[in-house]
């Protein structure tokens, strides 16, 4: 397991592509410091946009940062990695080999499901400190007070709620990186796979618009995907968080079991 | 050992592989493979030998747990086959085109599949099969500026990576040129007298008469016939002709005595005899004024093979 696990990393990080989903991960917080040094955002926004307190302390780039990119780049990066992770290998005609070691199957599914959930991690992470990097360069390493709107957090309680931020927003993500994993399973086209991870994003997220349809809304995969950045608007809502959190589960559970069910008795034709 | 059904004893019993009633249906319509049972023993090379959509291919796939037969069974070295059967360890395989990790290097794919199996790198035979597959430093350039022949020279260093009992091939010779062809029959020959099992699946008839000491013989799925190859190719009582006039010949043949059935095989006319020689039958066709330009014997594989591949075939 833990050779399968390791064979599995190496495979991911001998991989260019790899290299350039993470270096977009550090690369556009960087750009986005740059942009609000250049050009500070007025005082029209109002508190709860990131972006308009992120020039009083160096601490809310990367949650700024976070927001913007969890929105799109990450979630294709996520994507990405889940999508890819059996279909690439059945692509390349490769997974006929890999199959006929002597490993069961829900083994290598495991060993795959838990390095895309690594990447999925170390996607985030890298968005938060190559934001925090940047932002601290920028803009200084403050505690942010903003008297007017009762906004009080000190430098270490912005850093903890920077990492919750970190973990709420990976795990968010489960939902959509499971599915796209386990269309990676049934298909030979990783591009199918990953456009399926992507666009039940997509759909969940037109879905949760349509505020018609609904008490439906409340247990769309993404429906509490930002319900974090009110951790450094001053309005935390945990409850929200947990059930964000708590809502995942359902969703690993169905797709992670479907994938786990249908590989182990699926014909490698490929 | 156990008696719960997936092992037999010890692993120097002599069938290596053991197919049973194996089938393979992967929709109403499509049966891939129809009830096949055959044995390959300890130390031979055994052709698995058909046209193209016999089922060749699924039965060698239903063999390395690829597949799961619809019906019947497969036991490898003793133990039966299920996906991922540790006894997979044992085994070495390529299964129709030699495929790897595109962007890794030769070398790295060969290090990473057998580490991914649990083997410790220097208990793999680097030495051996980097031999077998003479990339010299190509092994250390990415797999996708390899060649069609490259590649599959390095999937048969991969299936000897772990010095295997058995080895499994499907269309081994595929992409290779004549010289590596050469190569590579030898090659057969040399690990089956070090006790290595050989099963290669192929659709040509002379592959299996160079190289394999038994062979199976299946089409539409079916099987149609197994034994050794001398003993297939022994026992000549069939025989193919070519003559001037196909029509007269054909009476004259139909009227013989002792000649069992006459067909058309264009450009030839294929006989069944019984109780008369070659010799006899060509006097009586010159006698009857028919010239004979050709007359071959012909065995049971190559009957089995031909009768397969239909009448009317050109040879």
């Amino acid at each position: 397991m833990i050779a399968l696990f390791r064979t599995e990393l190496m495979k991911q990080f001998r991989r260019p592509r790899t290299y350039v989903a993470l270096g977009t991960m550090v690369a556009v917080p960087i750009i986005i410091t740059i942009a609000l040094k250049l050009n500070p955002p007025g005082q029209g926004e109002g508190p709860d946009d990131l972006f308009f307190l992120s020039s009083s302390t160096g601490l809310i780039v990367p949650a700024a940062s976070l927001v913007v990119m969890s929105r799109f780049l990450l979630i294709g990066v996520v994507s990405m990695f889940a999508g890819d992770a059996v279909a690439s290998e059945a692509s390349w005609g490769n997974l006929r080999a890999l199959l006929t070691r002597p490993v069961k199957r829900g083994r290598l599914l495991a060993a795959k499901l838990s390095v895309v959930g690594l990447m999925t991690v170390l996607a985030t992470a890298l968005i938060l400190i190559s934001g925090l990097v940047a932002g601290v360069i920028a803009f200084g390493l403050h505690p942010l007070d903003i008297p007017f709107v009762n906004i009080h957090h000190s430098t270490g309680a912005l850093l903890g709620d920077l990492v919750i931020a970190g973990v709420y927003v990976a795990w968010s993500l489960t939902g959509i990186l499971t599915l796209g994993f386990m269309i990676s399973t049934m298909t030979d086209s990783p591009g199918g796979a990953i456009g399926a991870a992507f666009g039940l994003y997509v759909t969940s997220a037109i879905l949760d618009n349509i505020t018609a349809i609904g008490p439906i809304r409340n247990v769309l995969p993404t429906h509490y995907f930002d319900a974090w950045t009110r951790l450094f608007t001053g309005h935390a809502n945990t409850g929200d968080m947990w059930r964000g959190a708590l809502l995942q589960i359902p969703y690993a559970l169905i797709f992670g079991g479907m994938a786990w069910w249908w590989f182990r008795r699926k014909d490698i034709l490929s | 050992m156990t008696t719960d059904g997936t092992t037999r004893g010890v692993g120097d019993e002599a069938e290596v592989v053991e197919v049973k009633g194996l089938t393979k249906r992967f929709s109403p319509t499509v049966l891939a493979v129809d009830d096949v049972s055959f044995t390959v023993e300890r130390g031979s090379v055994c052709g698995l030998l058909g046209p193209n959509g016999a089922g060749k291919t699924t039965t060698l796939r239903m063999l390395l747990g690829l597949i799961r037969p619809t019906a019947g069974s497969s036991w490898v070295l003793g133990e039966r086959m299920t996906p991922g059967a540790p006894v997979l360890y044992r085994v070495g395989n390529m299964i129709e085109q030699a495929a790897f990790v595109p962007y890794l290097s030769g070398m790295r794919n060969l290090e990473l599949y057998w580490e991914a199996g649990g083997g410790e790198l220097a208990d793999a035979d680097f030495d051996g099969a980097l031999a077998v597959a003479g990339l010299g430093p190509a092994v250390d350039r990415k797999v996708k500026t390899y060649s069609q022949g490259m590649r599959q020279r390095l999937g048969l260093a991969r299936a000897l990576l772990g010095r295997p009992e058995l080895l499994i091939l499907d269309e081994p010779t595929n992409g290779l040129d004549p010289q590596e062809m050469k190569r590579l029959r030898d090659m057969f020959r040399e690990l089956a007298v070090t006790g290595t099992t050989i099963l290669l699946s192929t659709h040509l008839l002379a592959e299996v008469e160079q190289v394999c000491t038994h062979a199976v013989v299946m089409d539409k799925g079916a099987l149609v016939t197994s034994g050794t190859v001398a003993e297939l190719l022994g026992g000549s009582d069939s025989a193919y002709l070519e003559v001037e006039d196909v029509p007269t010949a054909l009476r004259v043949l139909e009227s013989m005595q002792g000649v069992r059935t006459a067909t058309l095989e264009p450009p030839g006319i294929a006989i069944h005899l019984e109780g008369v020689t070659r010799a006899a039958v060509v006097t009586a066709l010159v006698a009857a004024g028919v010239g004979v330009d050709t007359v071959m014997p012909r065995h049971r594989l190559e009957d089995a093979f031909f009768e397969l591949l239909g009448e009317g075939t050109v040879r």
